[in-house]
């Protein structure tokens, strides 16, 4: 088992909990350990370690990424923030908090847009808020506020059969962002999207975000992507997944998602963390990276 | 969404010659629906035209008439029952063996098939109990219900409820299992309470199947009413028929099935309607055409 984080840069080692600073994350993970059980052929059970010793502090206000190799544990540790998992050992804690059960002060955004097929795009937007009892008014107040804002206006009563893909991943974000949680947690959320509208959803995401102070926690596979949109880009080793590294992007604020190969930081630091991941990926991963792995 | 509802109209303004060219191509699908309809409506007059003349030229000539009758005088004694046996207070009896039968079962079906598919546990037990109840003939049931409950109409709904109830139940477990997990999770994490998944997450999700179950038991009422009026009966349409058979009288026997025909094809058409609605949010009900 490797517990021993390997760092190859030359820059001065930081430590796991590089972005704790003083103040204590909005988000805590502390000595996190996952185990799951396959079932396999012949009812045989057999469990495998799937998180760590994993240790990691996100500040309020920050777009942080989980980048990783396939079966890392990253969108384990995302739904462990969200409640949906429990750690077999160590706690994740959130404001202060161990989450213990369905943690509902965050948004969850999926690969699948998830969206509810029997209600209009309006009574998706309005699901959460129904859910949160908040009157019918305010409701239908702030979802045409919301659809406004991603230009979905004239769609209001269309199903989501007979809305194209980027739309659908609209609908999914703002359906989220209408109850102003402070932490909204995206499990490669424009995974499925085709490459131009993926580009597009993260400029829109950006905009939407800058400015709110909400915090995003962002798992992709996507290195380009973690660049464009992340303050802090965490990489996880293979599995078991264990935290490999921290790295602040470089890259100054505002961003230009559509030009973001133009920035002059960009290429050493994708060169550095390419390089990084790659020693975490298997050859056989490798050809399907290049395929557009999920 | 109504067949030849062209999605593209609600995409909002475009150019002006855009706009003209959406509408041309608006009024030609609205006439090509309209065509469609009038095809379909007039081939099935003609189908049903060559079916009775064919039926009743062939009959007596190419087969005895005492076998197969003929649509004249299936229609003479439809007529001779209405008016001198009763039809419609038979009929009346064996609608409401199969209306109340139906309600029964199609309600118990559901309520149990909900309870039992969100417990795992007493899913996980019952369930090698359920698909062997499954598997009996439940129309081997009905001189049981008789016995149970007598000749009246009681044992006549019984029949028809538990040709209801099974393939309600089924379905219903199946529908309420097929709710993605990671929705519910999604609905979850948003602030949905027990209560809220169950009525705005799972329902509207196990009603496909509940809407498929719903239509396949129509007939299925009928068929447990009828065979029950068979067993043992002194009323009901069933009566009627078996009556006939033992006259001998063919006539008699084709005007007492076409009369559950025409009940039958009333309570498919309002059931159907009734779905249609309910599952206007699916695709295959309504979706983006190829502009001819």
């Amino acid at each position: 088992m490797r517990t021993k984080v390997v760092l190859h840069d030359p820059a001065p080692v930081v430590p796991m909990r590089c972005t704790v600073t003083a103040a204590a994350g909005v988000i805590e993970a502390r000595d996190v350990v996952k185990v799951f059980v396959a079932r396999s052929e012949r009812r045989r059970r057999r469990a495998f370690l799937a998180l760590h010793d994993v240790n990691l502090a996100i500040q309020q206000g920050r777009f942080v990424s989980f980048v990783g190799p396939s079966g890392c544990g990253k969108s384990t540790l995302l739904n462990m923030v969200a409640g949906l998992i429990r750690p077999t050992e160590g706690a994740v804690h959130y404001k202060g908090r161990a989450v213990d059960g369905i943690n509902t002060d965050v948004g969850y955004i999926t690969q699948d847009d998830n969206l509810l097929p029997w209600r209009t795009l309006l009574e998706n937007v309005e699901v959460a808020l129904e859910f949160r009892r908040v009157g019918p008014e305010e409701r239908r107040d702030r979802a045409h506020r919301y659809i406004g804002r991603v230009g979905l206006d004239g769609f209001e009563h269309h199903y989501p059969h007979e809305l194209s893909g980027g739309m659908r991943k609209r609908v999914a974000l703002i359906r989220t962002l209408i109850y102003e949680p402070d932490v909204i947690l995206m499990d490669e959320p424009f995974g499925p999207l085709d490459a131009q509208t993926r580009v597009i959803l993260q400029d829109e995401l950006l905009r939407l975000w800058e400015g709110t102070g909400k915090t995003i926690v962002f798992v992709t596979h996507d290195l380009v992507e973690a660049i464009a949109l992340s303050d802090e880009i965490v990489l996880f080793s293979r599995a078991p997944g264990t935290i490999k590294h921290v790295y602040p992007v470089p890259l100054p604020r505002p961003r230009d998602v559509f030009r973001i190969h133009a920035d002059p930081q960009f290429p050493a630091f994708y060169e550095r963390l390419w390089r990084d991941l790659k020693e975490e990926i298997s050859t056989v991963d490798l050809e399907g990276a290049v395929h557009g792995n999920r | 969404m109504a067949t030849g509802d062209v999605v593209l109209s609600r995409r909002g303004p475009s150019r002006p010659a855009g706009r003209q060219l959406l509408e041309q191509v608006e009024r030609q699908e609205a006439r090509r629906a309209r065509r469609e309809r009038r095809t379909t409506l007039l081939g099935r007059l003609a189908f049903a035209a060559v079916f009775f003349l064919g039926w009743e030229l062939s009959s007596g000539r190419i087969v005895d008439q005492f076998f197969v009758s003929k649509p004249s005088a299936i229609a003479a004694s439809l007529w001779a029952m209405a008016t001198k046996e009763m039809l419609f207070y038979h009929l009346q009896f064996t609608i409401i063996e199969a209306t109340v039968g139906y309600l029964i079962g199609a309600v118990a079906g559901l309520i149990v098939g909900f309870a039992l598919a969100r417990v795992e546990v007493v899913y996980r037990i019952v369930e090698p109990f359920v698909v062997g109840f499954y598997g009996i003939p439940r129309i081997a049931l009905a001189p049981l219900f008789i016995l149970w409950f007598g000749i009246g109409i009681t044992s006549k709904i019984a029949v028809a409820a538990v040709m209801v109830f099974f393939i309600v139940f089924i379905n219903t477990i199946a529908g309420v299992r097929s709710a993605p997990p990671q929705l519910l999770q999604v609905a979850r994490v948003m602030g949905a309470s027990e209560w809220d998944l169950v009525r705005k997450v799972i329902f509207p999700a196990a009603t496909p199947f509940i809407i498929a179950a719903l239509q396949i038991t129509v007939p299925q009422a009928m068929i447990g009413a009828i065979v029950g009026e068979f067993i043992s009966s002194n009323r009901g349409v069933g009566h009627l028929i078996s009556r006939a058979a033992g006259w001998l009288d063919t006539p008699g026997l084709f005007a007492g099935i076409f009369t559950l025909l025409v009940v039958v094809l009333v309570m498919n058409l309002g059931i159907n309607s009734l779905g249609a609605h309910l599952m206007r949010w699916n695709p295959k009900h309504g979706s983006m055409r190829d502009a001819p």
